[in-house]
This record gives C-alpha cells, sequence and structure tokens, in this order.
C-alpha cells in the first residue's frame, strides 16, 4: 500500500483519512495534509524540531498535529516534509521543513472527534477532524 | 440517552439535517452526566465535531459536568453590530474607499499585527476585565460600547494562570485581528425593519449604514480548548465517565479540571470581547478617516453576542450552565440581564447570513426561556462542506458575482471565498422564520450587504 491522505466531506470542519504502511508514514502524510490545508508555498526555507508524546497513537496525531499549528500561527510555518523522524511508545521526536509565509488560512484546532490511528492488515490507518 | 434530543426545524429543513451526522451528534450530547431537559439544537444545526453546531446544553451545577469541546475551539465567537448615524446613500462613492481603509486596519487571515500589541501582564488584566480594561485603561471604547455587550464585555471568575504559556504566546498581537475561515467585517444597509418600536428602541432606521463584525478569541481562545480538552481526556477515567465521542470530554464542574477550565474559558471569552471591541474601534477609525470625525463619533454600538460559551444562567428556580456551541442568547423583554434601554423590546439579537445574503436583527422572546434555554441560532448554518463548495464554485467567479451585485469585496483567499459562498449555507430567511414561528425571537430588522471584508 504506497501513502495515501484525502480529505472526507464535512459540512462544516476538514477531516482528514490517512493510510501508510508505518505510523512515521502517517504522520508524515498528515504534515503534508495539514501544509496543503494551510496554503500555498512561497516564503523563505525554515526547518523546525518538533518533541511531542501522548499516552496513545491517535492521542500521538493530535499532539503532533498541535505542534504544526502551533509554528504556523506563531511563526507563519507552513510544513512540507519531515527531515528525520524517531517513533517509539507514542513519542515522536523530528525535524521538519517547510516554509515561513503567512498561511492563506488557520486551523483552530485538532480535535478528537472520530480520531483513530490504529494497525490494519495492510499498514496503518489513521483519521482526524480540523476545525477550520 | 438520559435526556431527549429536541430540534427546531420545519419538516423540510429535517429531512436536510438528517443527511449529515449532526443528529448523532446530538444524541450524544443527550448522554452527558447531568444534562437537564434535552439536548437541543437549532435550525441552523450541521455536523460539527463533538457537538453539533447549533447545539445547546444545560448541566446541573452539582451532577453536571463541563465540556470545553461544547463551548470549541473559537471561545466566545461571536457578533457585534454598529450603526452609523447617516444612510447608505450618503456613502457614495466613498462605499470602496471606507471597505479598503477597513481591510487595511483589520488585519485578517493569519495576520498577527492588531491595532493594540500588549506586554504580558497588559494582556493579563485584558483576561480578567475584558471590554473594561480597553474602555479604562487604553480609551479603546466607550461606557456605552461596554453596557451594549453580552455580559457587559466581562465574564467573572477568569484566572489568567490557569491559561498557559502557549495561550499567551498565540494570542499576542492578535487584539484587533479577524481571524480566517468564516470570520468578517461587513458594510450593510438597513434593508426592512419589522418591528419599528425595537428598531427604534436598539437606534435602527430603514437605509441606514451598518457594520457587522463576526470574530472571536483567536489563538489565545484555540489553544484554551485545545489544553483542556487534553488535559480532561486524560481525565475522564478518574470520574467513571464514558463517552460516545472523545471530543465530549468532560469534567465534572466542580472538579478541579472542570473549574480550571471555566476560569481559562472566561480568560479567553473576556479576549474576545476585547478583540471585537478593537476591531470596532478600528472601524471607527476608518470611518473617521473616510467620512470624518462627526461619522466617527456618531456611530454607535447596537449590541455584542457570543455564540460560542457556556454560562452560569438562572431557569426554573436552578442555576444551570449552558453550554451554547454555535448558539446566540435571546433574552426576553424584562431581562434585567440586558440594557435598560432594550428592557423593553428584548435582547438585540444577530443572525449573520452568508455572504451577498441578508444577514437579520432579532429580539429576544420569552418563548426562549420556556423552550431552549434562552437560545436561538447563530447563522445560516452550512449545508455544503468546504470541499463541496470549491468543486461548484470558483472564489474569482464569485468574487466577480458579488462586484457585479454591488458589493465591495475584500478577501485574502479566491479558496477561501469559495468556500464560504451562499450556495454553502442554508436559507437563512427559513432558518429564522423558524425561530420566529417558534416564539425564540422575533425580527426586528433586514440587512443587505454592501462590502465585505473576509477573514
Amino acid at each position: 500500500m504506497g501513502p495515501v491522505y484525502r480529505w472526507l466531506e464535512h459540512t462544516s470542519e476538514a477531516e482528514l483519512l490517512i493510510e501508510d504502511e508505518t505510523p512515521g508514514g502517517v504522520l508524515t502524510e498528515a504534515l503534508v495534509a495539514l501544509g496543503e490545508l494551510l496554503g500555498d508555498g512561497g516564503g523563505e526555507p525554515v526547518t523546525h524540531e518538533v518533541n511531542v508524546g501522548s499516552e496513545d497513537m491517535p492521542g500521538l496525531l493530535v499532539e503532533w498535529l498541535n505542534e504544526l499549528v502551533y509554528l504556523a500561527e506563531t511563526d507563519g510555518f507552513i510544513p512540507e516534509r519531515v527531515v528525520r523522524m524517531h517513533l517509539a511508545d507514542a513519542q515522536v521526536r523530528a525535524a521538519i521543513g517547510g516554509r515561513r509565509c503567512a498561511p492563506q488560512s488557520l486551523v483552530k484546532g485538532v480535535t478528537y472527534h472520530r480520531l483513530k490511528m490504529e494497525e490494519t492488515g495492510e499498514g496503518w490507518q489513521a483519521r482526524v477532524v480540523f476545525d477550520v | 440517552m438520559r435526556v431527549p434530543a429536541r430540534v427546531f426545524a420545519s419538516r423540510e429543513m429535517l429531512d436536510a439535517i438528517a443527511v449529515d451526522r449532526s443528529l448523532e451528534q446530538l444524541q450524544n450530547v443527550a448522554t452527558l452526566p447531568g444534562i437537564v431537559d434535552a439536548a437541543i439544537a437549532m435550525p441552523d444545526i450541521h455536523q460539527g465535531y463533538g457537538f453539533p453546531v447549533g447545539g445547546l446544553a444545560a448541566f446541573d451545577l452539582v451532577e453536571g459536568i463541563v465540556s470545553p469541546g461544547g463551548v470549541g475551539y473559537d471561545i466566545n465567537c461571536g457578533v457585534r453590530l454598529l450603526a452609523l448615524p447617516l444612510e447608505e446613500r450618503e456613502l457614495g462613492a466613498r462605499r470602496e474607499q471606507l471597505v479598503h481603509e477597513v481591510s487595511r486596519r483589520v488585519p485578517a487571515g493569519a495576520g498577527r499585527e492588531g491595532a493594540l500589541q500588549l506586554t504580558r501582564r497588559e494582556l493579563d488584566r485584558v483576561l480578567l476585565r475584558g471590554s473594561r480594561e480597553l474602555a479604562d485603561g487604553h480609551g479603546i471604547g466607550t461606557d456605552e460600547d461596554v453596557a451594549c455587550t453580552e455580559s457587559q464585555g466581562f465574564l467573572p471568575g477568569a484566572d489568567t494562570d490557569k491559561v498557559s504559556d502557549r495561550a499567551h504566546e498565540r494570542g499576542s498581537g492578535q487584539l484587533g485581528t479577524m481571524g480566517s475561515g468564516n470570520h468578517f467585517v461587513e458594510l450593510q444597509r438597513v434593508e426592512m425593519l419589522f418591528d419599528l418600536g425595537a428598531a427604534a428602541a436598539f437606534g435602527l432606521r430603514e437605509n441606514q449604514a451598518t457594520v457587522l463584525i463576526h470574530s472571536g478569541s483567536r489563538g489565545l481562545g484555540h489553544q484554551v480548548c485545545t489544553d483542556y480538552v487534553r488535559r480532561i481526556d486524560t481525565a475522564l477515567a478518574d470520574y467513571g465517565i464514558r463517552l460516545p465521542d472523545r471530543q465530549l470530554a468532560c469534567a465534572p464542574l466542580s472538579s478541579p479540571q472542570g473549574r480550571d477550565y471555566l476560569a481559562a474559558m472566561a480568560a479567553a471569552a473576556n479576549f474576545a470581547f476585547a478583540n471585537r471591541q478593537v476591531i470596532a474601534h478600528s472601524i471607527r477609525e476608518s470611518i473617521r478617516a473616510v467620512l470624518g470625525d462627526a461619522t466617527a463619533d456618531g456611530t454607535r454600538q447596537v449590541y455584542d453576542v457570543a455564540h460560542n460559551v457556556a454560562k452560569t444562567e438562572r431557569y426554573g428556580g436552578r442555576e444551570l450552565c449552558v453550554h451554547r456551541k454555535g448558539a446566540t442568547r435571546a433574552f426576553p423583554p424584562g431581562s434585567r440581564d440586558i440594557p435598560a434601554e432594550y428592557r423593553e423590546a428584548g435582547q438585540p439579537v444577530f443572525i449573520p447570513g452568508s455572504m451577498g445574503t441578508s444577514s437579520f436583527v432579532l429580539a429576544g422572546r420569552h418563548g426562549s426561556l420556556e423552550r431552549s434555554f434562552g437560545t436561538v441560532c447563530h447563522g445560516a448554518g452550512r449545508q455544503l462542506s468546504r470541499t463541496g463548495a470549491r468543486k461548484r464554485v470558483r472564489g474569482a467567479e464569485l468574487r466577480r458575482q458579488l462586484e457585479a451585485a454591488g458589493i465591495v469585496v475584500r478577501s485574502p483567499s479566491n479558496r477561501g471565498l469559495a468556500e464560504e459562498a451562499p450556495l454553502a449555507y442554508k436559507d437563512i430567511d427559513r432558518v429564522v422564520d423558524v425561530v420566529e414561528r417558534s416564539g425564540l425571537a422575533a425580527r426586528v430588522a433586514r440587512l443587505r450587504p454592501i462590502g465585505v471584508i473576509k477573514g
């Protein structure tokens, strides 16, 4: 299974579905999808270090995305790629790259609504809803 | 379900409402501990996260809970209406200039350079005192503005120690900024009056120019919600609470988590009142620059309402914690919680339409206290997803259509414009009709847009 993310129909918010072979791949796809949501590229290249964790993998997905939302709002950071990542026991340390410019739209929050990140027979599947 | 679910809607609207997950979400709300009477939805109900948008629920103070998701990330997102001392025709060619000036002074989208930059200590005073701090300490807003704000622009019980450093950081520099999504500043004309007495009490007359502001607590409020959903999610087992939806994470009102959240929520709500006050100040200064001092000084605040908040209110002889998630308070005539000059008419309520369509001014009625914990809807309500709207409408074409209709448009994003297209929203006339026929509130005026600055 190749990495895939797609936006699901949601009346008011943005709902994201991700499929990938590994949990690290899920986090990477989530980063790319969030970058798409925040707006187009442009601006100077920037890297950031991220270090977050949670009690479970769905919670980790929320914490990972919350950190990216925070960087978007406070640093104008639009994420594009993962440079390196270490993931173990629902804790992740990563260096991420992107660009610094004013996001065209902002994400208010990363919700726990319909949240999942779980291992399937073909890899990993995750779903998360953003308040936009 | 512990209580029933009650939806205010016409039969035709109910068929459309059933298409998304909003009714399932309402049923989930009805399972929360300590909920009183019913989980209620307004006719603008649509799928949200946890609570449906357009939902409300009241909880017993002893046995009930507080749910940060039941307030939402944009704590005290709300609407403020200003009335100019002139008619729309008097704007003439200056209309476009005024819209441009407002768009220049009120940052939209990700803008952080608000008109008021504060130190941490100054910001904390705003979190504690809301609108009052701006009027007293910074000369932004008047005593009349504060008096004509829901809860006089201030929720008691705020505690800045319960607002994280990250929330402070996100909100820093954002006072006086609009945000993005469906936030806006709209220049309007009073197109029609339905209740001349109430309109006179509100200071509205036909053809008058008005300005409607839609914004909230920006990054500070968003982070408060994030922090407390996380914290309360990890504490559910401590209280034996099991939920059908993790986003409904909740804690007993009397618990440390519940009390801390309410203190932080109050601080964020005060930030939002202050944010709209700074935006209003920027609009008055825009009016001053384009139309002169007399028009600016004569621009009056009609009222300011919150539509994402949890408040302690009294119903049936007992105090309850009322969660409004995309729903607006609408107190009736005689209420001591509204300005004295409005007590004969009822509390002003503002129901914004989508871009290019009407907005409404309503006045609260006694039916709201009897049937919906003093609450009505907050807008037209989405009926189409953002992706669905983008598939059907091109932002650039929509911009041309609005301008062809005589509406001046300023928007940082054509994509964002498409997502907020009128076809993405329900028919506001039908939504307001349900509210009025249900006895919750009554129409006072209809406002038509003549300029839109979109977030």
